[in-house]
């Protein structure tokens, strides 16, 4: 059997396997097993990525193909590796085999939907992936997980849509094939000739691409579903739901520009240096960034924090892949991967904190980092990487993407990217404050460190963490394989772009001559005497632990107060009233039309006879 | 690499010095404009002696320890990446994005070190410190973005270089704008009034800094003297025209006239500060977030439009 064939069943025969036996321990393994089998593979073909795999099956008349390239590796790396930590996890925190079954089926799509080569197998895996997640969230609130749905389901069918409009026109679904199509169009539209899709059906597939991914993506206006689903579930998969599902909206959008790239930027021009409809895209990316972070900050339940701030990095990477050029391109990418290994990083720490305490907001914590020294320092890792704190990796990708934004003399992006920088920084600072420091609730004082199979899994992403934050070279050298030449240039430890430089290493030497200085004045001084958190100043006044010093509630008012205006504007609740009003719509259909009345059924068909007699049937 | 180490060093000593310096001149300026005669220029290097020299510390745990060292080595850090004339050692990597971000991160490890102790004013400062960080972040990414976009570059140096030959940057209209708006952002930067919501002292009790007494207070005065020569050398170099001066056959004699140079413009950024300091009282923090994404914010925008066009 083909290895790409084996990479993409391996997880869901696990998951069904581990869902039919039911046996506590054979269970975990079987699942560890199946997601390690991807993570096994994908390393194995990592030197075969370059002249790239494919194969085909025929299946119910269709065709499945998948293909291996540079790119489609680079993803499944991604993926492979957020979903073994995940999974691995998932040995502490799953409840039951349903969780196995569905964790791992949506391995399998998201594998699936990597490595696909043409737009029908896309479409299939796309749709198991969407429903193994729903799945996922569906055990724990039904609610969020319908909302979810709901909004996928008109996602995917906006997808099929336009495979349906391009393969009626095309008459294939290949990649390739689709992509020499709109190629030979874009030049037969320029040369003056007649194209096979009008300016309208292109915009009409672009708005339905753009919906599609969007979705998955979590981008503004259509995120409404994500801060539910992901807090609404098991705090492990949400590691791989944020960290590799929604990488599957941001392979779209890269998808949408490989086959219909040069149709898109011919029919609508170009905008500044960059094109229209990339443009369109950026700017999406850029109020992603800024209503994802600002309401990550006024959140109270750390999980949907955490939910809000997945929203926001992904904006992120839609704005470097709507800008377009190599480079962008390429920082969009390296981000993805950074987002992939500090929020997956996160999840985890997350589900750590909700295993040990089974509580998830913030004003029932504090204190925990005596409690769980091990968790606090791969939480310090994750908070330093997304913060974007040199030099770590969540820097190293947001320069890239700064320095491509800025170059191509785009300056209201960049000052979106700019914003949403500093809004990270505030929300996870306050998530530092409140689940780590200050006063502990007496009912936390037990509380434990991080099982072992969590704790191994946090080590894993957090070494990712600091080693492409060292080296960003090695991530550079992959992307500038996709593209086929030098964009990133520069050593292993050296980005360089031209026009901005990078030296991580060099950085991180300095760092640490600076922390020694400043340890050394440090310890020229007396010696420290431990004192206990309630020993403090309280204007003056003594305290005792029942005083809560800590601010736990409602952190950030003033901002709150500051944005009111723009707070009372609120797209949750503008879906809620047009689903309202959908519901109240199809009560009243179901009223009026059947009303139980035989006369008026007699009725409907007199009148569809004289129809039909007008028609001249 | 003894050379390397030699310019570190000088570096840094240098810096901590004006930097102490600095802090002296805000104290005598403002004594002078309330009528007063003020301390000596070098109370500031006492009062830190001072405080590394008390026989007791307090502290509240490792973080709380670990910190305020790493806000001080981060802030040495930044320094390192700034060009100082002709003597910068990794002047070749000061990227304007990564010493924006540089500039930053010192306040991370305060942050770190205050909450850590529990104090419930030093989560209030903490709040109030991230939201002007927040509210400063619009005009000072604006006023960045239009300095790269009208520069084609992002070195530091060859900023620099540029200015040599085009003349300073604020004798451009788009980048007059921008430095502008970054000196109403240096205002929040350098924590004073204002602007020094974060601090507010009188108000909430120093906020973050409640807590910190003895050493850990004394590296962090050093750490604000290295962050205010590092902030004031940053506006210099990138909208004052820095320094590279060629006239003496001597590399010494240039350098040493090139830290002059360098020196007066650092003062009169200072200046510009401290006389805003003395006249205005404090905003509230939405106050302040309102205003900076206001005015600033649009007079950065506007530089970075303009500049890019």
């Amino acid at each position: 059997m083909n290895e790409l064939v084996v990479m993409v069943i391996a997880p869901l025969l696990a998951g069904v396997l581990a869902w039919l036996l039911d046996v506590r321990g054979i269970k975990e393994a079987l699942g560890v097993l199946g997601a390690a089998v991807p993570l096994g593979y994908a390393a194995v073909l990592y030197e075969r990525a370059g002249e790239g795999i494919n194969v085909a099956y025929t299946l119910g008349g269709f065709q499945i193909t998948f293909a291996l390239n540079q790119l489609s590796w680079f993803f499944i790396g991604i993926a492979a590796l957020v979903g073994f930590t995940a999974v691995l996890a998932m040995v502490s925190t799953a409840k039951s085999s349903y969780e196995w079954l569905f964790a791992l089926m949506s391995l399998s799509g998201v594998l699936g939907v990597f490595l696909a080569n043409d737009l029908m197998t896309f479409f299939i895996f796309w749709e198991i992936m969407t429903f193994a997640s729903f799945m996922m969230v569906l055990k724990y609130n039904k609610g969020a997980s319908l909302k979810y749905f709901l909004l996928s389901v008109f996602g995917a069918y906006a997808m099929l849509i336009a495979i349906g409009i391009i393969y009626a026109k095309l008459g294939t679904f290949e990649f390739s094939a689709v992509q020499q199509a709109m190629y030979r169009d874009a030049y037969a539209v320029m040369l003056g000739g007649q194209g096979l899709f009008t300016k309208g059906e292109t915009a009409l597939i672009y708005l339905l691409f753009i919906i599609a991914f969007g979705v998955k993506a979590g981008a503004f206006p259509l995120h409404v579903w994500a801060p539910d689903a992901y807090s609404e579930t098991n705090q492990s998969y949400t590691s791989f739901f944020s960290g590799a599902l929604s990488k599957a909206g941001v392979y779209g959008f890269i998808l949408m520009y490989i086959l219909m790239g040069a149709k898109l930027t011919y029919e609508f021009g170009a905008f500044r240096s960059t094109t229209k409809f990339g443009y369109i895209i950026a700017f999406i990316g850029g109020l992603t960034i800024v209503v994802g972070g600002l309401l990550a900050a006024l959140q109270e339940d750390i999980r949907k924090l955490f939910a809000y701030s997945s929203i926001s990095q992904l904006g992120y990477i839609l704005v470097g892949i709507g800008v377009g050029t190599a480079l962008s391109m390429q920082a969009a990418l390296f981000h993805a991967l950074s987002h992939a290994l500090f929020k997956g990083l996160f999840f985890l720490i997350v589900a750590t904190i909700v295993y040990r305490t089974g509580k998830t907001e913030f004003k029932d914590m504090g204190g925990l980092a005596e409690k769980m020294p091990f968790t606090f320092a791969m939480a310090f890792i994750a908070i330093l990487s997304l913060a974007g704190i040199p030099p770590l990796v969540g820097f190293a990708s947001k320069w890239v993407l700064f320095e491509a934004v800025i170059s191509q003399n785009l300056p209201i992006l960049g000052g979106f990217v700019f914003f949403g920088s500093a809004i990270g920084f505030v929300y996870l600072i306050r998530f530092t404050y409140a689940v780590w420091f200050g006063q502990r609730p007496t009912d936390l004082d037990d509380t434990k460190d991080a099982p072992l199979p969590m704790a191994i899994a946090m080590g894993i992403l957090a070494l990712g963490n600091v080693l492409f934050g060292i080296a960003p070279g090695l991530v550079a050298r992959e992307l500038n394989k996709i593209f086929g030449r030098e964009v990133i240039g520069g050593t292993l430890y050296v980005l360089d772009l031209g026009f901005g430089k990078y030296n991580a290493l060099l950085l991180t030497i300095w760092l640490v001559i600076g922390i020694i200085i400043a340890g050394i004045v440090y310890f020229m001084g007396a010696k420290v005497r431990r004192i206990p958190v309630t020993d403090t100043y309280q204007a003056g006044n003594p305290i005792t632990m029942d005083y809560n010093l800590t601010i736990r509630r409602n952190f950030f008012l003033p901002l709150k107060e500051t944005l009111a205006f723009w707070l009372r504007m609120s797209f949750d609740r503008l879906y809620r009233d047009v689903g309202r009003y959908v519901e109240d719509l199809a009560e009243t259909l179901r009223s009026y039309i059947y009303n139980g009345n035989v006369q008026s059924y007699a009725w409907y068909l007199a009148i569809v006879l004289l129809i039909l007699a007008l028609w001249g049937v | 690499m003894i050379e390397t180490a030699l310019k570190a060093l000088f570096i840094l000593l240098y810096a901590t010095f004006v930097g102490f310096m600095f802090m002296g001149i805000i104290r005598i300026v403002t004594a002078r404009v309330h009528r007063r005669v003020g301390p000596p220029i070098y109370q500031p290097i006492l009062d830190t002696l001072k405080l590394l020299g008390k026989k007791e510390n307090i502290t509240h745990g490792l973080i709380y320890d670990f910190g305020v060292i790493y806000a001080l080595g981060a802030t040495i850090l930044a320094l390192m990446f700034i060009p100082l004339g002709g003597v910068g050692i990794l002047r070749a990597y000061g990227d304007l994005i990564l010493i924006t971000f540089l500039l930053e991160i010192p306040m991370l490890g305060i942050m770190f070190a205050a909450m850590s102790s529990g104090n419930p004013w030093a989560g209030l400062g903490a709040q109030r410190a991230l939201l002007t960080l927040l509210a400063i972040q619009v005009p000072l990414g604006f006023a960045i973005v239009a300095l790269a976009e009208f520069y084609g570059t992002f070195s530091t140096y060859q900023i620099v270089a540029a200015q040599q030959a085009m003349g300073w940057s604020i004798t451009h209209l788009p980048l007059l704008l921008a430095a502008i708006a970054y000196d109403l952002v240096l205002q929040a930067m350098f924590g004073k009034e204002p602007f020094d919501i974060m601090i507010a002292p009188g108000e909430i009790s120093l906020g973050p800094m409640v807590e910190f007494g003895g050493k850990h207070m004394g590296i962090l005065q050093i750490q604000h003297a290295i962050a205010l020569f590092a902030e004031t050398l940053f506006f210099a170099n990138i909208f004052l025209g820095g320094a590279v001066v060629t006239v003496f056959a001597s590399p010494i004699l240039n350098t040493i006239a090139s830290l002059a140079i360098l020196l007066v413009k650092q003062i009169a950024v200072l200046l510009i500060a401290t006389l805003m300091a003395t006249i205005f009282p404090r905003f509230t923090i939405d106050q302040a977030a309102k205003f900076y994404w206001k005015w600033p914010t649009i007079l950065a925008a506007l530089g970075a439009v303009l500049a890019s066009l």
